[in-house]
């Protein structure tokens, strides 16, 4: 009798210390991807949809919107777009049908050097002398986060993902 | 115990002996286990899981430590351990999104992680080793992490000034100075404004007992369903600053008495001369015209009201301004005149310029407002008021001390209430259990506490004395950034160095130019030396940019150099003298350190360099797609047309050289020209005149810009 008094006794600290060891961790809040954004942008064809942007995406959306948007969109903050002046006409940055068959070297190029370094239009002024190199893959950033249909990074051959060297863009 | 069995140990007692034993070591035993089993572990195991599936696995795991990893900044009191699980942070071949968090490397930021730690950024626990104390509030640490959407809060502890990366923080705090909330709250770096909402001295000759009865009660902004800001039932983005109090009959009724009876100063009613009576008061356009003189004038660059245009009724026009669609139902007509002759007369802070009137457009204006600004069933709902008794005074009064109106209000005699409210320099660093909740339900966070306070500040504390405020949500989220960003002194020297204070320009001019400049109230839409608005163009380096000749002719008459704004330079109807004070002081003192006087002169560019200019405008550079010269181009940049009279040739020059030196922040972005190429396009800019008359063409052409060349070019 006693003996079994004393196993269930001893058991008691065994179970409690037992316990403690094996608790699970205590599962974190349910992330919100909008709430955890550092910032949202509207998706082009689909007003009510947010898309989440980074950092980096968000830089690039506010160099969009200060130098790019007066011809690269239909509408800007301040009244009518230039687009429809220009002959050819823009793409606009959202538009993934043309912008995602383009890579990023590609696009930083253009962006850097102008429209007419690349036998583009000359109407697209070089950027390098203004923008930074940060402040273009930015920009590029951005365009690839809001490209519509979504961007989809070029996989390397032989890995299921990128590689060091072409990473210009978190949405790779 | 009988002595033969003395030493001898029973059965019996050897299980209770090997019991214990085996208890102790498996107690023992528990501490090792409790160790492997630790959160952070399982992560490294996962990470040396995840590094070895991958094609990079020898560079991933290089600096790979079993145990726990530290970021330690003793300057910055940083002590962070975030990278043991998150460890790929500063891989870039882990930036994909389908590796899985905690794992995934850091977007690209200016900071490096090393440097700087994370909590100086993110807050939250540094030195916890578990996921929820680290990032979440537990009953032992008390700051969780900022959400993402809150981030620039953490990068405004730092950087008091308004950077353009974030746009967020910069909105937010702009709100808090427009909304006065340093009126009541002390404030991190913000300050109390001069004269934060319209002085109440004399309001009783302004407005009617019923008018201020309906004001209190239902200001005119509400916040509909879906969050936007609606005033007088349009949309608009931001809302007027008089927020919403929550009164009682009793007190609407007191306060209005009160109010109403403050007429120190009584307005003399304005006599229209009979000439002008003769003239217009019987015309059946007088409305019509009154309104065309209102758009002309450019009123609603600073004012909005609601206009109807093609079946729909929506709100335009500008923020700096109160919102006028129903001001003839509100304002006093005399008092009307009386404040478009002179606004500083009724309130000396006034950012409204005293225009200069015609007697015959100061009444069509009028007619006008009164007759279309106005709604007949605005004060419909308020009752019979009466004339206010004398109790009804005393009471108001009370009343508005108690409610804190004189913390925006200044009534003559009446000094603001100093510290009204709680202090908020250090409301980001506040702990959950430092918050009052009450009995509301919002979660127990500092986040939705803040919100929750501004939007109804009962639903924390039923005896708040605080107002209501109708924010959209971007506008709630930016405040919300901007008091996250105060987190009160920095608690290290070394944090104190390294935080960028908030520059405060000042631009005080003297002299007749300083007269008419606060006159016509430049300030608030045109910036000086890094005061003032950003409505309009910066005018620190107007000297250097643009003629003598031109500004004054502009001033006198403004044309708008680009086509597209819809904000633009009002009419002041200004006096020729006027307009040469502002273009001699403008020409002579604004000047740019990088833009020598006279370094180019027009008459050194020649005919031949124009036409290389014009080629290369066209071909090469390409520049109408921004700009408009003749009737082509585009509408990003100003137009050209008139650039010959406009611009001088110094600054055409520096400005294709560097726009950004010039004005930082300029759409124009900076090209590699030579020097030759400059002088070109400078050449054929200079000769790109328009109007003017005769006299204007002959004086370009004794100038030397006609030798030969094209004279007015571009049509």
């Amino acid at each position: 009798m006693k003996l079994r008094t004393l196993l269930l006794l001893s058991a008691v600290p065994v179970f409690l210390l037992a316990a403690g060891g094996c608790r699970k961790p205590a599962a974190p809040a349910k992330a919100d991807a909008l709430r955890n954004a550092y910032d949202v942008e509207v998706d082009s064809n689909d007003a009510t949809h947010m898309i989440p942007l980074s950092y980096q995406q968000a830089q690039g959306k506010r160099i969009f919107y200060a130098d790019c948007v007066w011809c690269h969109a239909d509408a800007t903050p301040a009244g009518p777009s230039n687009r429809s002046n220009l002959t050819p006409v823009p793409p606009l940055l959202s538009d993934g049908t043309v912008l995602n068959g383009v890579s990023d070297d590609y696009m930083k190029n253009i962006i850097t050097l102008g429209g007419s370094a690349l036998g583009k239009s000359a109407m697209m002024p070089p950027w390098g002398r203004t923008l930074s190199p940060e402040d273009v893959k930015a920009v590029i950033a951005y365009v690839r986060a809001v490209a519509q249909p979504p961007y989809q990074a070029p996989a390397q051959a032989g890995s299921p993902y990128t590689r060091e060297g072409t990473a210009g863009s978190p949405s790779k | 115990m009988a002595p033969e069995e003395m030493g001898k140990v029973s059965y019996r007692m050897r299980l209770v002996f090997a019991v214990c034993s085996l208890l102790f070591v498996a107690t023992l035993a528990v501490s090792p286990v409790k160790d492997l089993l630790r959160e952070w572990k399982h992560y490294k195991r996962g990470y040396l899981n995840l590094a070895r599936s991958r094609p990079d696995t020898k560079r991933l795991i290089a600096d790979f430590r079993p145990d726990l990893d530290q970021i330690w900044i003793p300057e910055m009191n940083v002590v962070d351990r975030c990278t043991s699980c998150h460890q790929g942070i500063t891989q870039a071949t882990l930036a994909d999104a389908n590796v899985p968090q905690p794992y995934r490397a850091h977007p690209p930021i200016p900071h490096r992680v090393k440097e700087w730690g994370c909590t100086p950024c993110h807050r939250g626990q540094g030195a916890a080793t578990e996921v929820a104390e680290a990032h979440e509030t537990t009953l032992a640490w008390e700051q969780p992490i900022l959400p993402g959407r809150y981030l620039e809060g953490a990068c405004g502890s730092c950087h008091r000034d308004a950077r353009p990366e974030t746009p967020k923080l910069n909105r937010g705090r702009q709100l808090l100075e427009s909304h006065n909330c340093a009126g009541c709250h002390h404030l991190q770096d913000i300050q109390r404004a001069a004269m934060p909402g319209p002085d109440l001295t004399n309001v009783g000759t302004k407005v009617s007992r019923a008018w201020i009865y309906k004001w209190l009660k239902e200001p005119r902004t509400v916040l509909d369903d879906t969050g936007s800001v609606k005033v007088n039932g349009y949309e608009m983005e931001e809302s007027p600053r008089m927020p919403q109090f929550r009164l009682s009959e009793k007190e609407l009724t007191n306060l209005s008495a009160y109010l109403s009876s403050l007429r120190s100063h009584p307005v003399a009613p304005y006599k229209f001369s009979p000439a002008v009576l003769a003239q217009w008061s019987k015309r059946p356009d007088v409305v019509d015209q009154g309104e065309l003189r209102f758009r002309q004038m450019f009123c609603s660059t600073c004012h909005s009201f609601a206009v109807t245009r093609a079946g729909e009724t929506k709100m335009i026009g500008g923020e700096i301004g109160p919102e006028l669609t129903k001001v003839a139902s509100k304002v006093n007509p005399d008092w009307l005149v009386a404040w478009l002759l002179n606004p500083q007369a009724y309130l000396p802070h006034s950012k409204m310029p005293r225009y200069e009137w015609s007697e015959a457009d100061l009444y069509k204006v009028t007619r006008y407002i009164q007759a279309k600004l106005t709604d007949s069933d605005l004060l419909s709902t308020v009752p019979q008021l009466g004339e206010p008794a004398k109790d009804e005074i005393a009471e108001g009064k009370k009343t508005f001390l108690e409610k804190g109106c004189s913390s925006c209000h200044a009534i003559e005699g009446m000094p603001p209430q100093k510290d009204f409210g709680p202090d908020l320099s250090a409301l980001g660093s506040k702990n959950v259990s430092q918050l009052e909740f009450g009995k509301s339900t919002i979660p127990r966070n500092l986040i939705s506490y803040i919100q929750s306070k501004i939007t109804d500040p009962s639903s924390v504390n039923q005896a708040a004395r605080m107002p209501q405020y109708n924010f959209n949500a971007a506008d709630l989220d930016a405040i919300t950034t901007a008091l996250l960003a105060m987190t009160g002194p920095p608690p290290t020297s070394a944090l104190q160095k390294l935080t960028v204070p908030r520059p405060n320009p000042q631009f005080r001019p003297a002299g007749e130019f300083a007269q008419v400049y606060e006159r016509y109230q430049c300030a608030d839409c045109h910036k000086f030396n890094g005061f003032g608005g950003d409505l309009a163009p910066d005018l620190t380096y107007e000297g250097s940019r643009a003629q003598r000749q031109w500004i004054d002719s502009f001033l006198k008459s403004p044309q708008t150099l680009r086509p597209t704004l819809i904000f633009r330079m009002p009419q002041f109807n200004m006096t020729d003298r006027e307009a040469a004070i502002l273009a001699d002081y403008l020409s002579m003192v604004m000047q740019s350190p990088d833009v020598r006087p006279g370094s180019l002169n027009v008459k050194d560019l020649t005919p031949a360099q124009a036409a290389l200019g014009k080629q290369l405008y066209e071909v090469k550079y390409q520049c109408q797609s921004c700009h408009t010269i003749g009737s082509g181009g585009g509408y990003v940049g100003p137009n050209l047309n008139n650039a010959g009279n406009w611009l001088k040739p110094e600054w055409v020059a520096a400005w294709l050289a560097n726009p950004q030196a010039l004005i930082p922040g300029t759409i124009e972005p900076q090209r590699s020209m030579t020097p030759q190429e400059i002088k070109a396009i400078t050449a054929y800019l200079m000769t790109l005149r328009q109007g003017g008359g005769k006299a204007a063409q002959k004086k370009a052409a004794v100038q030397g810009m006609s030798r030969g060349g094209n004279g007015v070019a571009g049509q």
